[in-house]
């Protein structure tokens, strides 16, 4: 299946080439570096592969760029909300658990979901079976399920499957 | 006074109060998952601007490009840990639990 093999060799080239760019960001830009960042690039790329399987992705460049400023403004809001429920006289916190049913299948996009829920305003994502969530919230008064649904729908822009979007 | 130098005055200290903030959380709040909050979401954000009040002083590129990477696996880290220290908790299964 020449389309395959095609598409794990732009795979192969495309992880190789962020490894090198880490490896120059961490190791400068001295020519003799790369005698340990070859093949630190070779095995780094290997292990890579061997974890996550090349899919038939195709990388939403303009879905990512969507999703920094977003990611930027949540993690502010996030630090400031926190802060100020802390440095009250009286913390001001009514903690609780939410069960939240995703409809995220990718198991890369669940990941990301629940390590990006902790950086929401009052949410820190605790646990996961499956599409099954279990959110910590810090004031259950506040109705964070909006926020939750807005953020999935986030993820899964930046997840959609070739011919959904 | 620059344009960089106010920029760096007002972020340097903004980040090291959140630090601040997220300490005070974990002494401050009662039990493991709010000092979660606390330490996840403060402290990504103070470190985000410490490393914004850095940027403008960046002898090259690539020195600046290595304190986005060091905020980027602080981030992945601290979310992570959140989550798995979160989970042992829940399902009780932590060896210091039993």
């Amino acid at each position: 299946m020449p389309a395959i093999v095609h598409r794990h060799w732009t795979t192969v080239l495309a992880r190789g080439a962020l490894f090198s760019l880490l490896w120059l960001i961490l190791a400068g830009t001295d020519p003799w570096s790369w005698l340990i960042g070859l093949p630190s690039v070779a095995l780094a790329t290997h292990a890579s592969l061997a974890l996550s399987p090349p899919r038939r992705r195709r990388p939403r460049v303009l879905a990512l760029l969507a999703f920094i400023p977003y990611f930027v403004a949540q993690s502010l809001r996030g630090g400031f909300d926190v802060a100020l429920r802390v440095l009250a006289p009286r913390p001001r916190i009514a903690p609780g658990f939410i069960d939240y049913h995703s409809r995220l299948t990718d198991p890369a996009a669940r990941v990301l979901f629940l390590d990006t829920v902790s950086l929401l305003p009052g949410t820190l994502g605790a646990d996961m079976h499956g599409q099954r969530l279990r959110v910590h919230a810090i004031d259950t008064g506040v109705d964070v399920r909006p926020e939750l649904i807005a953020l999935e729908q986030r993820v899964a822009a930046l997840f959609a499957r070739e011919g959904h979007g | 006074m620059t344009a960089a130098f106010l920029f760096s005055a007002i972020t340097l200290p903004l980040g090291c109060l959140f630090f601040a903030a997220g300490s005070i959380g974990l002494l401050r709040l009662p039990d493991l998952f709010t000092r979660l909050h606390a330490l996840t979401k403060a402290d990504n954000l103070g470190l985000g601007l410490l490393i914004c009040g850095l940027l403008p002083w960046v002898e090259s590129p690539w020195q600046g490009l290595k304190l986005v990477l060091i905020w980027l696996l602080v981030l992945l880290a601290g979310a992570t840990g959140a989550h798995l220290v979160a989970k042992r908790a829940l399902r009780g299964d932590g060896e210091d639990l039993q």
